[in-house]
């Protein structure tokens, strides 16, 4: 059968996958070291919400497969994938179910942590908009979060081995180059998500992180409560 | 008749012992000290690593002091057998693990010890940037002793 070779993946939507990953990985490892790895866990943080905040966004301006609307998995869709009709590029509508929960999990897993504590002297950057039981109730989650999100991982790498050795697809390759082979006749054109978007995207990505992160959103009284944010503790 | 009910009270008063006495007052006891010792790790946090413009050596070395000095104070006689159940201030969140594997939990603390004292030096004679490496290694110690044996309630 004749192929033809045509663009999946916008360049923004695999950089922010790869980048994703090595956040995920980072993030793990500096909050299970702890000791000063633990300020890496923050800024690391600001980097996940960054992201989260650009993949989202991007998934209405990004080009056609990194929009919603283009893989929403309706239940119509899901059941044309699972009679096996399904040809469309892009996500399938299972692969978009995890992907939407890969990206619902992750917003738990960031939200919870911009309120997180760790009792030692580290928090998140909201911290001080919640009351310290229920900063304690967040931390629980944070981690919760987490480990639901290592199943999900699980689960997606379990997919692309399935597709890899038993139905002899790599997705891998089409999520670095951007590209893959697909038979004449069910070639598509992918369009969308320009510089200009591209720019405007990362844009709302930095603005939010800078309001949380910088301290605009919520004070920094530094670190918790009941702690003077300058030295000024009385002498007796 | 009588002698049930008085029985029924002796029993009730004893449960009512148990349940206000000697577990409670130790979960109380160690959830105080715990506090109090993040109190002053949160200050010395502040001082040092978020904010080094707001060092100021004495309440450093004073907060250091406080952490060696309960670390000494032997916290391990707060934990008696069935501590892991009760509630102090609030539920406990000690891990009933904690009394299965004893050599481990002597182990960290005996380690945290160590940190606080050493750190406590530290923060007397070293310079800002080594009372922060210092306070990482503290901190490290903390954070394994939470992860083995302290749970982190969801509710
Ligand atoms: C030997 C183990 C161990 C070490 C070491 C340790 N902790 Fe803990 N920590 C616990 C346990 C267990 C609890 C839960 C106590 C309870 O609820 O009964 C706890 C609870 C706490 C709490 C919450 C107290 C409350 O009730 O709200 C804080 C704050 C805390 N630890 C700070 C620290 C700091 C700071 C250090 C190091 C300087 C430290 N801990 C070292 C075991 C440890
Ligand atoms: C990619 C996203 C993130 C991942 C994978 C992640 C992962 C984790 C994990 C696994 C822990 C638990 C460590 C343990 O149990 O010892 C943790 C703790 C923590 N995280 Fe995150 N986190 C992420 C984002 C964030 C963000 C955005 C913040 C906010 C700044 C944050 C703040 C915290 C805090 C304060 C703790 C301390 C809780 C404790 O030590 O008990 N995290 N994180
Ligand atoms: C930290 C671990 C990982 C997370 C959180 C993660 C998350 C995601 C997300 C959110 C998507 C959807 C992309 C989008 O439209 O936004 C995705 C897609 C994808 N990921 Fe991952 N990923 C992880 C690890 C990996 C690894 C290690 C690989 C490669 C072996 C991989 C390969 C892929 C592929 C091939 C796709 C496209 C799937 C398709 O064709 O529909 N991922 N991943």
């Amino acid at each position: 059968m004749p192929t033809i070779k045509i663009k999946v993946w916008d360049l923004p939507l695999r950089a922010f996958h790869w980048l994703l990953v090595f956040t995920v990985l980072a993030a793990y490892i500096t909050a299970e070291l702890g000791g000063n790895l633990t300020d890496w866990h923050g800024r690391i943080g600001a980097l996940a919400l960054g992201l989260l905040v650009f993949r989202v966004t991007w998934g209405f301006v990004g080009s056609t497969h990194a929009r919603f609307v283009s893989f929403f998995p309706t239940p119509r869709k899901l059941l044309t994938y699972l009679k096996g009709h399904w040809t469309a590029n892009g996500h399938n509508p299972l692969g978009a179910l995890s992907v939407l929960a890969l990206l619902g999990v992750l917003t738990a897993l960031i939200g919870t942590g911009l309120f997180a504590n760790d009792d030692i002297g580290f928090q998140g950057p909201l911290f001080n908009l919640a009351s310290k039981s229920l900063s304690d109730r967040l931390t629980a989650w944070h981690e919760f979060s987490f480990n639901v999100l290592l199943i999900l991982i699980g689960l997606h790498l379990a997919a692309i081995a399935f597709y890899f050795f038993l139905k002899k697809t790599n997705l891998v390759k089409p999520m670095i180059t951007g590209s893959k082979e697909v038979p004449k006749g069910l070639a598509s054109q992918t369009t969308g998500g320009g510089k200009a978007r591209f720019v405007i995207a990362t844009t709302i990505a930095a603005i939010v992180v800078w309001l949380i992160f910088g301290g605009i959103v919520a004070e920094q009284l530094s670190p918790a409560h009941n702690i003077p944010a300058n030295a000024a503790i009385p002498s007796w | 008749m009588k002698l049930k009910l008085a029985l029924a009270i002796l029993l009730s008063t004893t449960t009512l012992v148990a349940s206000a006495g000697p577990i409670e007052d130790q979960i109380k006891t160690r959830q105080s000290a715990y506090s109090f010792m993040g109190w002053n790790s949160a200050k010395i946090k502040a001082q040092v690593a978020d904010k080094p413009e707001t060092y100021n050596k004495e309440q450093v070395i004073t907060a250091a002091n406080v952490i060696a000095a309960i670390a000494n104070s032997g916290l391990g006689s707060l934990y008696g057998p069935g501590t892991d159940q009760g509630i102090g201030w609030k539920k406990t969140a000690l891990k009933p693990e904690f009394f299965e594997k004893q050599d481990e939990a002597k182990k960290l603390a005996t380690d945290f010890n160590r940190e606080a004292n050493e750190f406590a030096k530290v923060a007397a004679t070293g310079s800002v940037t080594e009372i922060k490496d210092k306070f990482g290694k503290l901190s490290e110690s903390c954070k394994s002793c939470h992860q083995s044996f302290r749970i982190r309630e969801q509710h």
